[in-house]
């Protein structure tokens, strides 16, 4: 029994400790963000004996276009939210309930191309986006991101663990596949949309490869690209960017512990597929 | 979910209508997966198949940004790549990264998640608090922890009080790569952890009480049993951070920007600063072709040697 | 109730997409420049504030390009976002003009018979030229001098600046001193960088170059071997020191926190020890003769792309921002030098104690053009850095430097 106990509080600590060290680093940088003094980062006790101000926020809304990059990530993450549920769905759905021709063929070269490092996909994207003229244009930010495999993958197989009976019954009912889909099917898959909504969410938000090849304009930057831009310009003035990057992780921490739940489900179903 | 369970009198009726509208559902069928599919496919075909195919071919020439007529380059591309030595020190670079990232990562995340299925109270906070890192922006745990690694940063005072002399972590060519790995160690440790966590709840509490009727330790329950049980779990966690680390991108753009002297070049950063600082678009296909390659024989491998179900 | 609000944010959505492809077509000038302080916002700011002024009937959009400019505005370049006017460096205008995405300016230039292109020293407006054709009309130059610490001098006995290498070194070591007897130096004679473009003057006052005739590369010669020997040797031989050495970002700070008595600036650096270092009582000559007086000009132009649907009106602002008027107001602080002869007697640079240095180094100055793929640089750079961090060995790395450089095909 004893050992049992001692055990327990191992673990304990094990968790504790682990708290400080994945908190920690957060907790320090919004902490420097109200900080009143620039150099201070270095002894936590001196960052708050320095004395609070929200100078920091007002600065970065002020004075950056933080607001215009707020405005473009905001757009961007909005439409390829909004598209991914759509267009996973509808995929999802014609793979997971539809008969066609070609449909293995299809699925199977989907799948494929997650066997291909997204890497070798820079270059050519972006010359081809160049060649339709939508570099630094928000057609351009959002239309590559518009459809995702995994999600179309989870989508499908959400749908295939749906009881047949619902089609059947929907059928009977006169509806034809598109309404099915839309008043059976849809209605009936919040788990699976949330999840989708909210992995593309976090994903749109926080993606920077992308659109730091597709922008060459600071007026069509995104919250991470203009942050990264601003590393350099402000390495002085550390209170200012860790306000910034505060403001970047409020709607991904909101998200996230809103909907934790979704995401536990997500991953547990991608993880435990293989 | 047979048919058969619910099979009442309406239902069969339902059934044998539905058999006669039969011939005609095959083409509305049809008909309807080739609607659903069409935007999907067409972004993904301009997206992702076009631009596959497209590398192999930009990798031919001397594609150069500004230039309006591209000069085929033939193999010249590669060849010139295997004479780079910043093309080896970018594989070297990357490979130790992964070796390091990739087995602590996994070891630590199936430890984490091993202490959180036990019977402990305020689960749900700490899998928050530790999986808070993996949804954070990449580029948002990088300033801060350029930060926290700066000369007068967080980690010099806590090491200060230690004793430990200051280290410029991040202009140190010695420690560049090692602190951008912690990072990411840092990062993706608690979403592999929940993986890992999802895993093992579905171990069955039956196997853990008998090892305990047996006399079994909580090491040996970790080893004999969990261990095991969670090996499709593993396979996933591993693959997916092999594939990531072997990536590795926004850290290293954001922290050190491949410096210095090189000592922080991963593959994908060298991929970008072919094609987008040095514009040599067509280098950059090629190199990337390259990675790709790599990655994905060592998933192969990895598949072959380790796969997720040892029977 | 669900569905139909689904579908209206869809249906409104996609609405906002392609309104959003629809481009703003408005008639404005986007002018784009990279601001290195607070002092160049406010000129380009009062700049153009003068344009609108003169000319209110056009309308122009800065935007400012942090970060890589050259960088950015190639990128810009080619994927057909460039801004109708922008800065060009001298550094990278050989392959803008060889990829021909510049407008050339002949046309205008006749055209236009204020303009007078005679008025500019030629130098650096042939820094911009190709066949005869201008691309780019040199806004400003800058060029490295020697800025040395009077006092520090004076406590060294010293009245003058060196004059030559052996003065150079000679000087160092007198001005090297532990001023507090804890062992360490206190204050070195001069502060060094291991960076190419510092070596440069070096080279070109060792008889050397950067290139031949065929422009190609020649960083392993003897001029330039022997250039960087003596370079390096004033560091190792410790009465010089590198900005990382003394913990500071770069040798400007390493000057004006009187660590080191010389170094090799820029006019760049004028306003900032006039803000930020106060108390250093500094002057500014000639960089030290070699076996020929050399120096290393920067200059930028302005220019605009050959893809442009506004070429008359920028025009009107390139010629307002180069022409008599505009460089007056941009070179009036002394930032930067102007390329007009008639400017610079103007604003009497030519008889100022601190700017006729500058000024007088046009005679002997040369621009640092190579037209090779960008990457040869940070190659140059990292050698740099073997040598001054990791003591390699001069000639072998020299050797390897331009193996590596040929091996990559980095010629255009």
């Amino acid at each position: 029994m004893r050992t049992i106990k001692i055990q327990k509080i191992l673990f304990y600590i094990v968790l504790i400790v682990g708290t400080i060290v994945f908190l920690g680093p957060f907790i320090f940088s919004v902490v420097v963000s109200f900080s009143d003094n620039k150099n201070l980062i270095n002894e936590p006790g001196q960052i708050v004996r320095s004395g609070w101000t929200l100078k920091n926020y007002a600065y970065i809304w002020k004075d950056l276009p933080f607001s215009k990059w707020l405005f473009n990530s905001v757009i961007i993450t909005f439409f390829q939210t909004v598209a991914n549920v759509f267009f996973s769905a509808l995929a999802g759905f014609a793979f997971a309930k539809l008969e066609f021709r070609g449909k293995n063929l299809i699925f199977g070269s989907m799948m494929a191309s997650l066997m291909i490092p997204g890497i070798i996909l820079i270059i050519p994207k972006f010359m081809l986006i160049n060649g339709l003229r939508m570099i630094n244009s928000y057609p351009g930010l959002i239309l590559p991101g518009m459809v995702t495999v995994v999600n179309i993958f989870l989508m499908k197989q959400f749908f295939e663990t749906m009881p047949k009976d619902l089609e059947k019954a929907a059928l009977i009912d006169g509806c034809n596949y598109f309404q099915m889909f839309w008043k059976v099917f849809i209605p009936n898959s919040k788990p699976a949309i949330a999840a989708v909504a909210i992995y593309t969410f976090q994903s749109s938000w926080n993606e920077f490869l992308w659109p730091l090849i597709a922008t060459n304009t600071g007026e069509m930057f995104t919250l991470p690209v203009g942050m990264a831009s601003l590393r350099y310009e402000l390495i002085t003035d550390w209170p200012a960017i860790m306000a910034g990057t505060f403001l970047i992780s409020i709607p991904t921490l909101l998200i996230f512990v809103i909907f934790q739940r979704y995401f536990v489900q997500g991953i547990a179903s991608t993880g435990g597929k293989e | 979910m047979l048919p058969g369970i619910y099979m009442n009198d309406a239902i069969s009726v339902r059934i044998k209508i539905n058999m006669k509208r039969n011939s005609s559902t095959k083409k509305e069928q049809q008909f309807w997966a080739y609607t659903f599919l069409f935007f999907p496919l067409m972004l993904l075909t301009i997206f992702v198949f076009i631009p596959i195919l497209f590398s192999f071919v930009i990798s031919f020439f001397d594609w150069e940004l500004m230039a309006s007529h591209q000069k085929f380059a033939g193999l010249n591309n590669y060849i010139e790549i295997f004479g780079d030595k910043i093309f080896y020190k970018a594989l070297v670079n990357t490979v130790f990264y992964t070796i390091g990232v990739v087995p602590i990562q996994t070891l630590l995340a199936l430890f984490l998640a091993f202490v959180m299925n036990q019977k402990i109270r305020g689960r749900a906070f700490f899998r928050t608090a530790f999986y808070i890192p993996a949804v954070t922006s990449s580029v948002v745990t990088s300033i801060i922890f350029v930060a926290i690694y700066s000369k007068e940063g967080l980690l010099n005072s806590l090491l200060g009080n230690l004793g430990i002399q200051p280290n410029d972590w991040l202009t140190n060519p010695k420690t560049v790569l090692i602190s951008i790995m912690m990072l990411n160690i840092w990062t993706t440790s608690g979403y592999f952890m929940v993986s890992f966590l999802a895993g093992l709840q579905n171990i069955p509490a039956s196997l853990y009480e008998a090892a305990r009727l047996e006399g079994a330790t909580q090491s040996q329950q970790f080893w004999h049993i969990t261990v095991p049980m969670v090996r499709p779990v593993t396979y996933f966690v591993v693959v997916m951070s092999l594939i990531g680390c072997f990536q590795v991108f926004d850290q290293v753009f954001v922290m050190s920007e491949g410096g210095p002297n090189n000592a922080s070049t991963t593959m994908a950063y060298y991929v970008y600063q072919n094609g987008f600082k040095y514009f040599r678009l067509g280098y950059g296909a090629a190199a990337a072709i390259l990675l790709a390659g790599i990655i994905m024989i060592v998933t192969v491998i990895q598949k072959k040697y380790f796969p997720p179900y040892p029977y | 109730m669900v569905k139909s609000t689904l579908k209206y944010i869809f249906l409104i959505s996609f609405l906002a997409l392609i309104i959003s492809c629809i481009r703003d077509k408005a008639k404005t000038i986007r002018f784009s420049s990279w601001q290195s302080n607070p002092s160049e916002k406010r000129l380009t700011d009062s700049l153009l504030h003068c344009f609108a002024k003169k000319y209110p009937e056009y309308k122009v959009k800065f935007e400012l390009i942090p970060g890589n400019y050259s960088e950015k505005i190639q990128l810009m370049l080619g994927t057909h976002s460039a801004p109708q006017v922008f800065y060009v460096k001298d550094f990278v205008a050989p392959s803008y003009l060889r990829y021909d995405v510049l407008q050339p300016l002949n046309e205008y230039i006749d055209r236009d018979t204020s303009f007078d292109k005679n008025d500019f020293y030629p130098q650096f407006l042939n820094a911009f030229t190709k066949n005869g054709k201008i691309y780019g009309i040199p806004k400003d130059f800058g060029c490295y001098v020697l800025f040395y610490n009077i006092d520090m001098f004076k406590a060294a006995g010293l009245s003058e600046p060196p004059k030559d290498w052996t003065e150079l070194e000679e000087f160092s070591k007198k001005l090297t001193k532990d001023i507090n007897g804890d062992g360490k130096t206190d204050q070195y004679g001069i502060v060094v960088e291991p960076s190419i473009d510092k070596l440069m003057p070096f080279v070109f006052q060792n008889m050397g170059s950067f290139q031949d005739k065929d422009a190609n590369l020649t960083l392993n010669t003897p001029e330039f071997q022997g250039a960087l020997e003596y370079y390096y040797g004033l560091y190792s031989k410790k009465i010089a020191t590198i900005p990382t050495d003394v913990s500071m970002n770069n040798i400007e700070e390493v000057f004006g926190r009187k660590r080191a008595a010389m170094v090799i600036s820029g006019g760049w650096f004028v306003p900032q020890l006039k803000d930020q270092y106060k108390d250093v009582n500094y002057k500014v000559a000639f960089l030290p003769k070699g076996k020929q007086m050399a120096t290393i000009a920067f200059t930028v132009s302005y220019s605009s792309p050959k893809e442009n649907p506004l070429k008359e009106e920028s025009w009107k602002l390139l010629s307002y921002l180069t022409g008599k008027e505009g460089m007056t107001v941009w070179t009036s602080t002394g930032i930067a030098m102007p390329t007009r002869k008639s400017v610079a007697s103007g604003l009497d640079y030519i008889n100022h104690p601190e700017y006729k240095i500058f000024m007088g180094s046009v005679d002997f100055a040369k621009v640092f053009q190579v037209d090779y793929n960008e990457r040869w640089f940070s190659i140059a750079q990292s050698a740099m850095q073997a040598i001054f961090y990791e003591r390699a060995d001069i000639p072998q790395k020299l050797k390897q430097m331009e193996n590596d450089i040929k091996s990559l095909r980095l010629k255009k």
